[in-house]
């Protein structure tokens, strides 16, 4: 880690990978370790590191990924797909690196029995903080809802009557029963995915694509 | 007293360094005998939806004349200009060679760099030539443009819009998941694209390279128009490769283009730094058809803020003056008409002024001289170097009260 990064991506053939800080450091940084990427096993307060073999980490906040993949300030990185459902980014996505497996969906409050078929309120109320994806949701059955962007602990929303149901990420189910929330409807299943610039695939075809086969050579 | 989203205005200095691209652009287009021409910013709705299909037009700025006739902005210059040879120009010699610099407009949501709601397209269209020679001709001069400006390591990527169609059809991919697939292939999304359980596919989809690739590709291929479009490949990249640019000239197989009226060969031209592409082409025999005019065409555009925005990130945007000035005079018109004459860029400053207020304006603007003329005596001052600082806010904003 000695000198900056380059501020359009490295030179030459040397890779710059976008990193996803929180949940799914640990798998992507021991996917990338695997494939042979001196990745730290722990981040702290660093925001980049270059390694001995010239690639250079960039540690983000994870839904910052995808813009830095497509602006090219990154040349490829890994990112949750619920994250690139809600940023819409252009960038490729090259490989499904099947760990980070969670679920968006739609939950309500168990008394309610949204989930066994009770009708919805005239007048429905939603929180969540995957407003792009909620709000496709139901634009798709034609349904009309205040949607309230929520940063914060979504599932609160429901027992305080903020909302009638919440559209959030699920991994274990343990955040829902603790709150006597239910599923009504699962909208997708999300994993890391390993994504790229479009213009940068071509730029530097062999570093990438090299990299791409070692993350799907290594068992997941 | 705000712009909308996604446009932007063009300061004197950054107004000249756009037209020098401009005339670096239309320099190359002249050598190369295309004819610029111009098309209304506006056009009737249902011609640009003839031209560019029905899923484009959501990116239309569409409204209404009082007639309630419905009116669009020009997204692209390929479509007002098919219109207008197939109109206007239906008697011209073939084959037709126009070229354009016309701002074009695209409603975007979210407009970020890259992705402007006004943007400058600079491009041309070879109309009524079919065949490689048509094609070469497009692609070699937009690498001969991009070298104009200044772009020389500027890479281009190649593909046939039939092959994809020959691969799809070789994996036994037919109808929806036909063109599913193609969307898929279009954004390299190999996920998806694993999906379909068909290998060759996803192979397919990241398969860049040369005569190996095409090679490759001719194994999967059987329909005889993508091994016709295989092949012109082959010698479009033999052509490259006489002309020296071998090493920048790719096959991908996965570049499609966004437009729906693509039918052949296809380009894209890009630098390794930019996220984005630079320029890009191809051939679209259909779409004159559809004015009713059945000739073959290709041609290709470069977004001229995309150049711009390159050659800045390169550090080639020399902040330049918006306009040269020779020498500031003051107190003669007979004096400033001299210089004028002896071909120099003359200012004229206010009689009122004194010699301090002049050198500040000299300096402010620039100029090497100060031409004083009074009571009949003509002097000059010498004018010494400038010191900027930072600009000031015109009003400040109250951020208490945001």
């Amino acid at each position: 880690m000695s000198r900056p990064p380059q501020r359009d991506g490295s030179p030459g053939d040397a890779l710059t990978i976008a990193l996803p800080k929180g949940a799914l450091y640990h798998d992507a940084a021991a996917r990338l370790r695997a494939a042979g990427i001196d990745v730290p096993e722990h981040v702290g307060r660093k925001l980049t590191v270059t390694t001995q073999d010239g690639t250079t980490l960039l540690f983000l906040r994870p839904s910052d990924v995808p813009a830095y993949v497509e602006f090219g300030s990154a040349d490829c990185g890994i990112v949750g797909k619920d994250t690139l459902w809600e940023t819409d980014r252009n960038v490729a996505e090259l490989a499904d690196l099947g760990f980070g497996y969670c679920r968006l969906v739609v939950a309500g409050r168990r008394i309610d029995r949204y989930h066994e078929g009770a009708p919805l309120p005239t007048f429905l109320r939603c929180a969540t903080k995957f407003t792009r994806s909620a709000e496709t949701w139901f634009a798709e059955r034609d349904l009309p809802v205040e949607l309230i962007e929520l940063h914060g602990s979504v599932e609160l929303s429901p027992l305080v009557g903020l909302a009638d149901l919440i559209v959030d990420l699920v991994a274990t189910g343990t955040t829902l029963r603790e709150h006597d929330l239910v599923v009504v409807e699962e909208i997708a299943a999300s994993t890391a995915r390993f994504v790229v610039n479009p213009v940068r695939f071509r730029a530097k075809y062999d570093a990438i694509t090299a990299l791409l086969d070692r993350l799907t050579a290594v068992p997941a | 007293m705000r712009l909308p989203a996604g446009v932007r205005d063009w300061l004197p200095h950054e107004l000249a360094r756009k037209r020098e691209i401009e005339q670096q652009m239309r320099a190359v287009f002249g050598r190369w005998a295309y004819e610029e021409v111009q098309t209304p910013i506006i056009e009737r709705f249902d011609v640009i939806e003839r031209g560019l299909g029905e899923e484009t037009t959501d990116l239309l700025f569409q409204f209404n004349d009082r007639r309630s006739t419905s009116l669009a902005l020009r997204p692209e210059m390929t479509t007002p200009i098919a219109r207008l040879v197939s109109t206007r120009m239906r008697e011209a010699p073939l084959p037709v060679r126009l070229a354009y610099i016309a701002p074009v407009f695209r409603y975007y949501e979210q407009p970020q760099e890259g992705r402007m709601r006004e943007l400058t397209q600079a491009g041309v269209e070879l109309i009524g030539a079919a065949g490689i020679d048509a094609d070469a001709e497009t692609l070699f001069m937009a690498i001969e443009a991009l070298d104009e400006i200044g772009l020389r390591d500027a890479c281009f990527d190649v593909n046939d819009a039939r092959i994809v169609d020959g691969i799809l059809d070789g994996v036994g991919l037919d109808g929806d998941a036909a063109r599913e697939a193609k969307e898929y292939i279009k954004q390299r999304n190999l996920v998806a694209l694993r999906k379909f359980e068909r290998p060759a596919l996803v192979q397919f989809a990241q398969r860049r390279g040369h005569h190996g690739a095409i090679g490759i590709a001719r194994n999967v291929c059987r329909t005889p128009e993508s091994l016709a479009a295989l092949d012109a490949l082959d010698v479009l990249l033999e052509r490259a490769d006489a002309l020296g640019y071998g090493a920048r000239v790719t096959v991908d197989f996965a570049l499609l283009r966004d437009l729906e009226y693509y039918t052949g060969f296809l380009f894209e031209g890009y630098v390794a730094e930019l996220g984005f592409p630079l320029c890009g082409g191809g051939r679209y025999d259909s779409l004159l058809p559809r004015f009713g005019f059945d000739v073959p065409a290709v041609g290709w555009t470069a977004g001229v803020e995309r150049l711009l925005i390159a050659l800045e990130r390169r550090g080639k945007h020399v902040r330049r003056r918006a306009h040269r000035v020779d020498v500031l005079v003051a107190g003669s018109d007979v004096v400033a008409a001299r210089e004028r004459a002896a071909g120099n860029v003359v200012r004229f400053a206010g009689s009122e002024l004194g010699d301090d207020a002049l050198l500040d304006e000299a300096r402010a603007h620039g100029i090497p001289r100060v031409v004083i003329a009074v009571d009949g005596t003509v002097r000059e001052l010498r004018v010494g170097p400038r010191v900027d600082g930072l600009p000031v806010p015109r009003t400040p904003s109250n951020w208490d009260a945001r």
